[in-house]
C-alpha cells in the first residue's frame, strides 16, 4: 500500500524536483553521513516502499511519474554509491568539493595525466611520442606507422593500441566525425 | 476486466491471474498448464497454436514456428540468428530495419508478430477460462534480455492488444512468488534453466522488499540444447543401423527432435529409456525406416555435462561479482523445466552445498510472480495493491562508441533501476557539425565486442575546434529495463532525445499496422481447438 496519496505525492515531487541537485545522497536517503552500510540499506528499503515508481504505476499523470522516476533514480544512485566503500570514500571527497553527485569522472580512476607514463619500454615510448606528434599534425599514416613501431616493442600497452586504433580509424575515413571522451 | 501475468517461454508459456487474492493458472486446452510456444501457419491464413501447432511441426515443419523467443529482438545478421537458422526448419529472411522475419505461406511475419499471435491466443484462453476480458499483462523476460529484446516483447504484447504493464525479469518474478507474504529475511538464488535460456539471480528478501543484488546468464543455453544433444545421439544410432544420416532430412529431424524431448523427460524419472520410433525416414528402396533405441541416463548425462557445467560457472561468476560465496546463500529456487533433469539438481546442490527448493512448480512459478505483479501494478494507487517492492538492476553495462573502436561506459552492470547517468563527450575533428552516437550493451572495452543496440545523431553543432565542444549524453533506464538516450550540445543547448533507432526492431508504424491487422483477424472468431491426441 503506498504511503502517499496522489495529492501528497504531487506535493512531495514538486518540492523535491526543484532542489534535487542541491541534495546530497544522505539528504535523499534521510540519513546522516556516519550511517552504517546496513542502516543505509534499511533506509533505502523504507524510502523505496514509499517512492518506488511501481507504487504509482496506475496514476494517470505522466509528468508527475516522470519526475518521480528522476527523483527515485537519484535515490538509487545514492544507495549504490554509499554502500560501496570505495565509492563512498570518493563521494566524501566530492562532497568536500561541494559536489552533491558523484559523476563518472570522479568515480572512475581516470587515465594518468601523461598517457605515455604507462609505457614501460623506452623505445616504445620514443615511437609513441613520435606517433603523437604525427597525430597532432594529422599525419595519420605516419602516426599509424610510429604507433606500430611502438607496439612492436611493447605489444600490450593499452594507450599505444588505443592511439593506433585512432590513427587507423582516421585513415579509414579521413575527417569523419566521431565522438570521444574528453 | 482482468490483468494477467504471462511467462512467455522459449518452449512453453504459462498465463496466470489473481482472483480473490489467490493465483489462478489458466489451464491449457489439452490439459495441464503449459501452452507450447508454437504457432503454425497455413496458406489460407489459418493459424494453429499450442499443442495443435506442435503436431504440425511434423507434417508442416516449414510453416511452424517454435523457439521464436530465441530470435526476439535480434537483427537478422546477428550471430545468434545465423546460428539458429542452421537448425530451424522454417525460413527466416532479412526484413525492414535489419529484422529477422519469418517467411510464412501467405506473407512474411516479424518475430514480435508471431509472438503477438501467440500472446493473443493465450489471452483468449484466459478470457474463455475467466469469462472476462483481459486488458493488461505483465510479461516476463530473461533477466539478461537486452533493450531490443525487451522492446520486441512489448511490441508483441501490443500486437496482441494487451496493455503491457511491465516486462518483468523472470527470476525476480519467481522470487516474488516464493517470498511474498512470508516475512522473511533471506538471501536467495534463483537458478533458472529454461528451454532456451539460463539465468542466475541473487536477491535479498527483507519482508516485502525484493532487491536484486546481481544477475547474469546465457541467452543461448537451455533445455533445447539438451534436446539437440539427444537428437545427435539418436541420429548416430540411426546411422549405425541404416547407414543414413537422418539429420539431412528436415521431417526426420523434426520427428527425432520431438522424440529427443520425450526421451529427456523420461530419463528424468527413469535410469534408461528404450523404445522404437517408426517412420523416421524413407530408405533407398522407398521403405519406411524405424529406429530402435536404448539410451542409459549416464550416456545422456555425459552428452550434456558441458552444458550443465556452464550454468555452474556462470553462477560462480555472478556470485563473485557481488563478493558472495555459494555458502552465503540461504535458499536456492529452481525455475524452468530443465531443472527437472536430475543431474542439474545434483550439480546445483553440489555447488551451493544445500538441496534446492523443490516445492514450487518450476514451470509455473514465474507466471505466478508475473500475475502478482500485474495485480500490484494495475491497482497501484488503491488499497488493493500488495506491498511488494521489486528493486531490480541493469543486467549489462551500457555505453557508446568512441574513437579508436572503443566503448565508453555510461551505465554500469548490476546497478539499481531506474537509473539516470550523464557523461560528457567531445568532438574528434575540427569543425565537426554532427556526432553519431552509437549505443551498445556489454562490458567489453572494445565496441565491436559488445551488442550494438542502435544509434542517434546530434547535428547542428556550431563550428569549433575538436575537443572544444561539450556533448552531454544521458542514459536513462526505467523499471522495465528500457533505455532512453538523450544527447545535448551543452554550449548551444540543442538537445536530441531519441528513442534510439533499435537495430532489428519493428518501427512504430509497423507495430500499429500489425495491431490493426491482428484486431481484424481476431474478430473472425476464436481459434478452433482440435483434438489434442494427435501427437501420442
Amino acid at each position: 500500500m503506498p504511503a502517499l496519496t496522489p495529492d501528497q505525492l504531487a506535493a512531495f515531487v514538486e518540492q523535491m524536483y526543484g532542489k534535487l541537485d542541491r541534495l546530497s545522497y544522505y539528504d535523499l536517503l534521510g540519513v546522516s553521513s556516519g550511517t552504517s552500510q546496513s542502516e543505509i540499506r534499511a533506509a533505502f528499503y523504507r524510502v523505496s516502499n514509499d517512492l518506488h515508481p511501481d507504487r504509482y504505476h496506475a496514476l494517470g499523470d505522466r509528468n508527475l511519474k516522470e519526475r518521480l522516476e528522476t527523483i527515485y533514480a537519484r535515490i538509487c544512485e545514492g544507495y549504490r554509491i554509499l554502500t560501496m566503500p570505495e565509492k563512498r570514500a570518493a563521494y566524501a571527497r566530492a562532497l568536500a568539493d561541494g559536489k552533491m553527485r558523484l559523476t563518472s569522472t570522479d568515480r572512475e580512476s581516470r587515465a594518468p595525466q601523461n598517457p605515455e607514463d604507462t609505457i614501460k619500454h623506452d623505445e616504445a615510448k620514443k615511437f609513441f611520442r613520435l606517433g603523437m606528434i604525427s597525430l597532432g599534425r594529422k599525419d595519420f599514416k605516419g602516426a599509424a606507422m610510429n604507433f606500430n613501431f611502438a607496439r612492436s616493442f611493447e605489444p600490450n600497452a593499452a594507450i599505444i593500441n588505443q592511439k593506433l586504433g585512432e590513427a587507423q580509424a582516421a585513415l579509414g575515413k579521413p575527417g569523419g566525425p566521431g565522438i570521444k571522451a574528453p | 476486466m482482468s490483468v494477467v501475468g504471462i511467462d512467455l517461454g522459449t518452449t512453453n508459456s504459462v498465463i496466470a491471474t489473481v482472483r480473490d487474492a489467490q493465483v489462478v493458472v489458466v489451464p491449457a486446452t489439452h490439459g495441464g498448464y503449459l501452452h507450447p510456444s508454437v504457432v503454425s501457419f497455413s496458406s489460407d491464413g489459418l493459424k494453429y497454436f499450442s499443442r495443435e501447432a506442435v503436431a504440425r511441426r511434423i507434417v508442416d515443419p516449414k510453416n511452424t514456428v517454435y523457439s521464436g523467443k530465441r530470435l526476439m529482438g535480434l537483427p537478422f545478421r546477428s550471430d545468434e540468428v545465423q546460428k539458429a537458422i542452421t537448425r530451424l526448419p522454417y525460413e527466416l529472411r532479412e526484413g525492414n530495419n535489419e529484422q529477422a522475419v519469418f517467411v510464412g505461406p501467405d506473407r512474411t511475419y516479424t518475430i514480435p508478430e508471431v509472438s503477438g499471435l501467440l500472446l493473443g491466443y493465450l489471452r483468449q484462453c484466459a478470457e474463455l477460462f475467466l469469462s472476462d476480458t483481459v486488458t493488461g499483462a505483465v510479461i516476463t523476460v530473461p533477466a539478461n534480455f537486452n533493450d531490443a529484446q525487451r522492446r520486441a516483447t512489448i511490441d508483441a504484447g501490443r500486437i496482441a492488444g494487451l496493455d503491457v504493464l511491465r516486462v518483468l525479469n523472470e527470476p525476480t518474478a519467481a522470487a516474488l512468488a516464493y517470498g511474498l507474504g512470508q516475512n522473511m529475511s533471506q538471501r536467495i538464488a534463483v537458478y533458472d534453466f529454461g528451454g532456451g535460456t539460463f539465468d542466475i539471480t541473487v536477491l535479498q528478501v527483507e519482508g516485502d522488499v525484493f532487491e536484486v543484488l546481481a544477475t547474469g546468464g546465457d541467452t543461448f543455453l537451455g533445455g533445447d540444447d539438451m534436446d539437440t544433444a539427444l537428437l545427435n545421439i539418436l541420429a548416430e544410432l540411426f546411422r549405425a543401423e541404416h547407414g543414413l544420416d537422418p539429420r539431412t532430412d528436415q521431417a526426420a529431424c523434426a520427428r527425432l527432435l520431438i522424440a529427443a524431448e520425450q526421451v529427456k523427460r523420461h530419463l528424468s524419472d527413469f535410469p534408461e529409456a528404450r523404445g522404437e520410433l517408426k517412420n523416421i525416414a524413407v530408405g533407398n528402396q522407398g521403405e519406411q525406416l524405424a529406429l530402435r533405441f536404448h539410451i542409459a541416463r549416464n550416456v545422456f548425462e555425459t552428452a550434456v555435462r558441458g552444458l550443465v557445467m556452464r550454468t555452474i560457472q556462470t553462477s560462480q561468476e555472478v556470485l563473485a561479482s557481488v563478493g558472495l560465496a555459494a555458502s552465503q546463500i540461504d535458499e536456492v529456487i529452481l525455475v524452468g523445466g530443465t531443472t527437472r533433469v536430475p543431474m542439474v539438481r545434483a550439480e546445483v546442490e553440489r555447488y551451493f552445498g544445500r538441496p534446492p527448493r523443490t516445492d514450487l512448480n518450476p514451470d509455473e512459478v514465474v507466471a505466478w510472480g508475473a500475475a502478482i505483479q500485474a495485480e500490484n501494478l494495475a491497482h497501484a494507487g488503491d488499497n488493493l495493491a500488495s506491498r511488494a517492492v521489486l528493486l531490480d538492476v541493469t543486467p549489462r553495462a551500457l555505453g557508446i562508441a568512441v574513437t579508436g573502436g572503443f566503448a565508453e561506459r555510461i551505465v554500469d552492470r548490476n546497478v539499481p533501476v531506474p537509473v539516470e547517468q550523464t557523461r560528457i563527450f567531445t568532438t574528434s575533428a575540427d569543425q565537426q557539425s554532427s556526432v553519431r552516437i552509437q549505443v551498445c550493451q556489454g562490458e567489453s572495452r572494445r565496441f565491436d565486442e559488445n551488442v550494438p543496440l542502435g544509434e542517434l545523431e546530434l547535428s547542428g553543432i556550431p563550428p569549433a575546434r575538436r575537443g572544444e565542444v561539450a556533448i552531454e549524453v544521458t542514459f536513462r533506464v526505467d523499471t522495465d529495463g528500457i533505455l532512453r538516450v538523450r544527447a545535448r550540445d551543452a554550449t548551444t543547448g540543442v538537445a536530441r532525445e531519441a528513442a534510439v533507432n533499435v537495430r532489428g526492431g519493428m518501427t512504430d508504424v509497423e507495430v500499429a499496422e500489425a495491431v490493426e491487422r491482428h484486431k481484424s483477424e481476431e474478430s473472425s472468431g476464436l481459434p478452433e481447438i482440435l483434438d489434442p491426441e494427435i501427437l501420442e
